[in-house]
């Protein structure tokens, strides 16, 4: 560990000095703040870790107020789960199996495709769990088994049945388009705490990328640095973060050196260019990036007890199961907000949660690739003392309806949903609002997904009342005019 | 209630031995804790709820005892007084909940907890004190009459909040939750009333009083109980639907000040003559305004760059492609006084002018080339509307008709094929055409990013913050705002062929006749194939199902559950057997009848015209008639659709002068509270003089309101559209506007650094007749233009670090096209093509694998796709990765000036992007093709990059490299200066 941190550092700093050699300005004078910070680092930290410096737009910024977490993962199950299938049990639905839901529950039923069908039960039966005696369905054996440590709210509710519109909502709090995501609100709320990282990192499915595309973690009318930066799976994990084949990295130094060179040039005929000295800092950071970004998410040298913890040794949830690890290897590394997608675009019906047919089989395998992984992450945060200071939500653009769709699945539902949420000290064990009988729409404490906003900019320190970007003329906010605490969230 | 009591009396009885075995046990739990504080709201009132009053209540009175008030209890019973205030152990009500005497209480049910009990005990002891709680009855209900119920009752429930039921309040509004039991802090009810959350409520009449918000709060905190039948506002004098009203009119109705009208975005500009400065060689009237500024700061202008820079910044500026060497040569070498102007007026009159102004425009008209959402719908003829902004800048065409065009292209006296693609303008937004007809909200948001796009695009105001309420800083109303969108509100969306008026309509009418005949056809091939494949789905139904399922689809309609109904028909529509099953089982006359059929449908489809081109265009119509799309087969919300009235059409046809669709305020923005029907409007405060808000068309087929809309705006008597479009050219022309934020002109807006010449240049463009062209010229003329943006003064730093009122030329970033183009343009290679079809230049395939719709036909490297940026395909879901690198303004929505930031991914773009690179290797190619020796490349390369000689310096940096690595890594450098990607 200490010989590679060595290397990288001195290679850094000769980078540096080629760079921004002569140079006295903002850029360097902070750059060599980030290598005494990094001097006066813990053993065994190392260089990518280093604390974010002023020149850089992920220069880190003062929340509002004491944080309870400092990082965020989000597991976001893509397709819309059933609740009635999880994590919110509904006897009614065995007891009216078979029958119209019309009358039975407020309001109009919408369904999204094809026509609606009558009540259906669950085809899994449900079980009491822990201390807290919360029923959670047989498809998730091993979470079931750390009910005291998650709350579970169930009475979340989002405003469109519509996956992409869904989606947009629960990422940016609004069903159309042109809006910053969360995660970019977190970083520009709070910068990172690594310099030599994006402070948003997104990993998709395999079998694709979630609907919506990169509107999904978009900075919307924010400034490109608060987007989200896509971690793919596979080769090097920033796009254009190495040179293609058949250009030396020795050919590359060479270039850059000559660059700092006429840059270095450019300066000392231009001193009062304060955007050429961001310039030369961001060549900094990109290279910085180089080595860091691979090492963040590379693996290899996790223990094989860590890689079963997270199922990477079975071909079920390795997938989803190396999002979770590279999700804590990234927070680690100080990665402010890492969005995790599970379930891509492949094939709607079988690669996403979205089981408007076989609602059984799409919901078993579904559940079976998220169940370890999840609990593997929970307990590995615990593990390394991360937890606390990690807030982990787990949720969907939308829940499902408790009448069948093409006869044993179900379709969209926006009226209801189960959303978890476990870290940031949270009070575990416990069941946050209901839904009605049924399942159909949020009936006790409705959440919406501002409220979920609010709460999760709460927990890292931000009032979301206060966070504010103008845009138009106007002060935007995640949560726009909206958006309540949710008390037990808050107060636990 | 004889029965009530007659049954309660029974369980009372089966209860008891229950509770006398409970008996022994309860005896040994001996209150532990004593709690710390005890209320009785709190504690003992649920308590008393749950487990006594179901006997001991006014109602009931078993054994002649009442529990509901203290003055009842005290009273006690048949067996005398069950409260000692003090004294617990003397009290039965304490000792026969704890077992102590008998029988043991609650009779039936769970026994009190220990920590009930402790807390019982500790209430007793603490002295019984039964806080007069809050009542529903008697405290709340008469607040929420008096002041809530008339907005958020039965006529009204405004923000979709309605307090008629606790069911109904709980659920909250569209702000979420409003009451949250047990919590008042957190109840957004409580902080309205009280005044801690703006608005306060009540919004209208008298705040609640100290005493009032005080109840609502206990309330909540006591758990928001509901003890009384669902209100009305009946106990209001006035009548629901007066008090309704009222409420409306009120949100409606606001003056406006003398001091909002006196503002000075609202007050038509008036040119001031320029001001007399020392300095007498400035004869630019932009000159002398901005030199008057800069003194009055003390600042220094900077002295006049040299010729290198300036045509390079002409050329990045007007056209987005670096000067060639030979056509810096041109200017540099041409000594005559008339050399700067002549340069101007010849880009001007360059066909690649109207690309780089026109996406000026297009960033306005948040063009894109599909519909975004789940399917972004590929739009094949968006295009048209982009080549239709190139073409119209090219043409200098006066704004004022440019603008009308857009708006009501379809509408206007001399309507043109141009004028009819222009209309596109107002479909550009973001639509996620699916299921349309089950959503018809939706309508309601594309309407209001129009008015947002027009709004912030063509006058500089955000109108769609009147949306819900008044503008809260601007004296922009609701009742503008629909009268705006009513203004708007016939528009539909269609496809119209770009031909000769009649050829157009015979087309139509004869595409229209064919698909018709098509479709009878159809259903009678379907008839005849029904019988035979209603059995073949059945036995797929049989195959793919639980026999449950199954039996439900087997058994005739009329004997099915309404249950098994639903699943039949979700079942039996979800297969669809093949038509050479079908066919199997057709008798033979019946085969040779559809045969037949086959052959007329495809006599028929011969019969098709000839495709025309198509725009996608706006015009008025229907919308009700909407033709179904995609999804809409589909009904999975019969409530939604809205049902077409008798005898209409979604294109108007007939005789009788065509007629909008009623459109209405909308109460706070909802789509289903409707106030009353709006008439065609516009903005108060910037109408001057009474402009027709229709302008009746003589064929009768549309309104004339968009018409009168886009007169509106494009006109001398509109205080914003003239100051709105200079300030955008400034912008472009200066990198910062006069008004910096140019889509705000309003309070919230920035305040002009140079009023005077703002309004002094809005009108001239006026008086020049809206051109364009002239102004890009005027501004460029001026001394300021063409002053070095390398130039340092000490007083100038000190007094205007910013650079606010421009004492030197400000470097822009090149935007994110134009950083393609000048390395396409320095490799040689760029194809300089004008319009048509756009272009889909490399994205890596993971990338685009990862996305589920939308078009993207990957182009390899070549001419093909070394178009200039402007043809990029710009599809919503998945903007070309590196224009959003660059700060490419999102696709959704208007923005003001682009972004400019600086950020690592840029870095590695440039330094890894494959693009680049190959585009590095192009360079280096041309060089050496031009110049032999390492010297001359490198100062070839410069030349050519730059615009510019290399000093010695660089030339000896460049060689280095060159002899060390290659002549490409160092054309690969030149792509990654600064330099390079700025207009200096």
């Amino acid at each position: 560990m200490s010989h590679g941190r060595s290397k990288n550092f001195w290679d850094r700093r000769e980078f540096l000095f080629k760079s921004g050699g002569g140079i006295s300005g903002l850029a360097l004078a902070s750059l060599l703040g980030a290598d005494n910070l990094l001097a006066a680092g813990p053993a065994g930290s190392d260089a990518c870790a280093a604390a974010a410096t002023g020149a850089n737009p992920y220069a880190p910024k003062a929340p509002h107020f004491k944080p309870r977490a400092t990082n965020v993962i989000s597991l976001f199950m893509g397709g819309g789960w059933s609740q009635m299938d999880t994590f919110d049990p509904k006897p009614a639905l065995s007891k009216y199996a078979g029958q119209p839901i019309d009358g039975k529950v407020r309001g109009d039923v919408i369904v999204r495709q094809g026509f609606p069908g009558p009540l259906m039960p669950s085809p899994f039966s449900f079980k009491k769990y822990g201390q807290s005696g919360i029923e959670v369905s047989e498809i998730f054996p091993h979470l079931s088994q750390h009910v005291d440590e998650i709350a579970f709210l169930r009475s979340v509710y989002g405003r469109s049945n519509d996956h992409v519109q869904g989606t947009y909502e629960m990422q940016t709090g609004q069903i159309n388009l042109g809006f910053p995501s969360v995660g970019s609100w977190v970083t520009y709320g709070l910068g990172s705490q690594a310099s030599s990282l994006p402070a948003f990192v997104v990993m998709t499915d395999n079998r694709g990328g979630p609907l919506g595309g990169p509107n999904d973690w978009s900075a919307g009318f924010m400034p490109a640095a608060y987007q989200g930066t896509l971690f793919r799976s596979t080769g090097d994990p920033i796009v254009d973060l190495k040179p293609p084949a058949g250009l030396t990295s020795e050919d590359q130094r060479a270039r850059l050196d000559a660059l700092a060179k006429l840059n270095q040039l450019d300066m000392e005929k231009f001193p009062g260019n304060s955007e050429l000295a961001a310039r030369i800092s961001s060549y900094e950071l990109a290279y910085r990036m180089q080595g860091c970004a691979p090492s963040a998410i590379d693996t290899t040298n996790e223990s094989d007890a860590t890689k079963k913890l997270y199922g990477i040794d079975n071909k079920v949830t390795e997938q989803y199961g190396r999002q979770c690890l590279m999700a804590r290897r990234l927070v680690e590394h100080g990665v402010r907000f890492v969005q995790v997608f599970a379930g891509g675009v492949g094939n709607q019906n079988t690669d996403t949660w979205d089981a408007h047919g076989d609602l059984k089989g799409n919901h078993t395998q579904h559940a079976a690739e998220v169940d370890l992984p999840t609990v593997g992450l929970l307990l590995d945060l615990k593990a390394r003392g991360l937890l606390d200071s990690t807030l982990v939500i787990m949720h969907s653009e939308f829940g499902r309806m408790p009448i069948s769709q093409r006869g044993v699945g179900r379709d969209h539902n926006p009226g209801a949903q189960t959303v978890l949420m476990f870290g940031a000290g949270i009070k575990g064990g416990q069941v946050i609002g209901a839904s009605d009988e049924f399942g159909y729409k949020a009936m006790e404490q409705p959440i919406s997904y501002h409220d979920l906003h609010a709460t999760m900019l709460h927990l890292l320190g931000l009032d979301h009342t206060k966070l504010t970007y103008r845009f138009n003329g106007r002060d935007m906010r995640l949560t726009d005019v909206y958006g309540t605490l949710i008390p037990q969230i808050v107060n636990s | 209630m004889r029965r009530v009591i007659r049954s309660a009396v029974f369980a009372l009885s089966a209860g008891t031995t229950v509770a006398l075995l409970a008996l022994v046990s309860a005896q040994a739990q001996a209150p532990s804790t004593v709690p710390p504080s005890v209320t009785f709201a709190k504690d003992i009132q649920p308590m008393l709820e749950k487990s006594c009053l179901s006997c001991h209540s006014a109602d009931l009175k078993l054994a002649e005892l009442d529990l509901s008030t203290r003055e009842a209890a005290m009273q006690g019973g048949t067996h005398g007084a069950v409260l000692v205030p003090g004294s617990a152990d003397r009290s039965k009500l304490y000792r026969m909940a704890a077992g102590l005497d008998q029988p043991k209480m609650p009779m039936q049910g769970d026994a009190l907890t220990s920590a009930q009990l402790a807390a019982l005990k500790a209430w007793i002891d603490q002295g019984a004190v039964w806080e007069t709680s809050v009542s529903f009855a008697k405290d709340i209900q008469p607040i929420l009459a008096s002041s809530c119920l008339n907005c958020h009752g039965e006529s009204l429930q405004l923000s979709k909040f309605d307090l008629r039921t606790r069911e109904s309040a709980l659920l909250g509004g569209q702000h979420g939750s409003d009451i949250v039991p047990g919590n008042a802090e957190q109840s957004r009810m409580y902080k309205r009333v009280a005044g801690l959350e703006k608005p306060a409520m009540p919004q209208q009449g008298t705040p609640l009083t100290p005493a009032q918000a005080a109840a609502v709060k206990q309330w909540i905190n006591d758990g928001a109980k509901w003890d009384a039948p669902p209100a009305s506002s009946s106990a209001t004098p006035a009548a629901p639907s007066t008090a309704a009203s009222a409420a409306i009119a009120g949100l409606m109705e606001r003056p406006i000040t003398q001091e909002e009208r006196n503002y000075w975005t609202f007050k038509l500009p008036v040119q001031t003559p320029p001001p007399a400065v020392a300095n007498r060689n400035l004869v630019n009237p932009i000159d002398r305004f901005l030199e008057k500024t800069r003194a009055d700061h003390g600042l220094k202008a900077a002295p006049r760059a040299d010729k290198n820079t300036l045509v390079r910044r002409a050329y990045l500026d007007l056209l987005g492609l670096p000067p060639t060497p030979a056509q810096v040569q041109e200017f540099v070498s041409d000594q005559s006084p008339d050399a700067w102007e002549n340069l101007v007026d010849r880009l001007l009159a360059s066909p690649h002018y109207g690309e780089r102004y026109g996406r000026h425009w297009l960033d306005v008209a948040r063009y894109a080339d599909s519909g975004g959402f789940e399917y972004d719908i590929h739009r094949p003829n968006a295009w048209r509307y982009r080549d239709y902004v190139i073409k119209s800048f090219n043409q200098d065409k006066a704004f004022t008709q440019f603008l009308t065009e857009q708006l009501a292209g379809d509408e206007m006296d001399y309507r043109t094929q141009d004028s009819l693609v222009a209309t596109g303008f107002l479909r550009m937004g973001p639509r996620v055409l699916f299921r349309e007809k089950d959503n018809p909200e939706r309508r309601y948001d594309y309407l209001d990013e129009m008015l947002g796009t027009i709004g912030k695009g063509m006058l500089g105001l955000t109108v769609n913050c009147a949306r819900c309420h008044n503008h809260k800083f601007d004296p922009i109303m609701a009742k503008d705002y629909y009268a705006m969108e009513a203004a708007l509100f016939g528009f539909v969306e269609t496809e119209y062929p770009l031909a000769p008026p009649d050829q157009a309509e015979a087309y139509l009418a004869k595409n229209e006749e064919i698909n018709d005949k098509v479709e009878s056809i159809r259903l009678q091939i379907d008839t005849l194939e029904k019988p035979y494949r209603d059995k073949l789905n059945l036995a797929e139904v049989q195959k793919k199902y639980p026999e449950h399922i199954y039996a439900a689809a087997a058994k005739p309609e009329a004997e099915r559950t309404p249950g098994e109904q639903l699943l039949a028909v979700q079942v039996l529509t979800g297969v669809r057997a093949s038509v050479v099953e079908v066919e199997a089982l057709m008798t033979p006359a019946e085969l040779a009848r559809k045969k037949e059929l086959r052959a007329e449908q495809t006599a028929l489809l011969k019969q098709r015209p000839k495709p025309l081109p198509m725009a996608e265009i706006v015009t008025d119509g229907d919308y009700r008639f909407q033709p179904l799309a995609l999804g809409d087969n589909t009904i999975s919300c019969p409530k939604c659709r809205i049902p077409p009235p008798e005898g209409g059409s979604f294109i108007h046809k007939g005789s009788e002068p065509y007629k909008v669709p009623k459109s209405y305020f909308l109460i706070r923005g909802d789509v289903e509270s409707k106030g009353p029907e709006m008439k065609p409007g516009f903005i108060g405060v910037i109408t001057n003089g009474n402009p027709p808000t229709e302008i009746p068309r003589p064929d009768g087929r549309t309104s004339g309101r968009r018409l009168a809309l886009a007169k509106w705006i494009a006109s001398p008597q509109n205080p914003m559209t003239a100051r709105v479009w200079v300030n955008r050219l400034w912008q472009k022309h200066f990198g910062r506007g006069i008004v910096s934020t140019l889509e705000n002109f309003g309070k919230m807006g920035a305040l002009p650094t140079h009023p005077e010449l703002l309004d002094w240049l809005a009108v001239e463009f006026m008086n020049r007749g809206w051109s364009t062209k002239q102004l890009n010229k005027l501004m460029m003329m001026s001394e300021a233009y063409q002053m070095a943006s390398v130039f340092e003064d000490a007083d100038s730093i000190k007094n205007d670090l910013e650079n606010r009122y421009l004492w030197k030329f400000r470097p822009q970033r090149l935007d994110a096209e134009i950083v393609r183009d000048s390395m396409l343009a320095v490799g040689g290679n760029i194809n300089l093509a004008i319009g048509g079809e756009p272009i889909f230049p490399y994205i890596p395939s993971d990338i685009l694998l990862g996305q589920y719709r939308g078009k993207w036909e990957n182009t390899l490297e070549g001419p093909a796709a070394w178009r200039r940026g402007v043809y990029v395909y710009q599809r919503r879901s998945l903007p070309y990765p590196m224009f959003d690198t660059f700060d490419h303004p999102d696709l959704n929505a208007m923005v003001g000036a682009r972004n400019v930031s600086t950020v690592p991914t840029q870095a590695l773009t440039l330094l890894n992007n494959p693009f680049v690179l190959s585009q590095a290797n192009w360079l280096a190619e041309r060089v050496k093709r031009e110049a032999s020796d390492p010297y001359t490349q490198v100062e070839l390369a410069y030349r050519i990059a730059l615009a510019r000689p290399a000093t010695e310096t660089e030339i000896s940096i460049g060689l280095d490299l060159v002899k060390n690595r290659s002549l490409e890594s160092f054309t690969h450098v030149v792509l990654n200066l600064d330099e390079f990607l700025y207009m200096r």
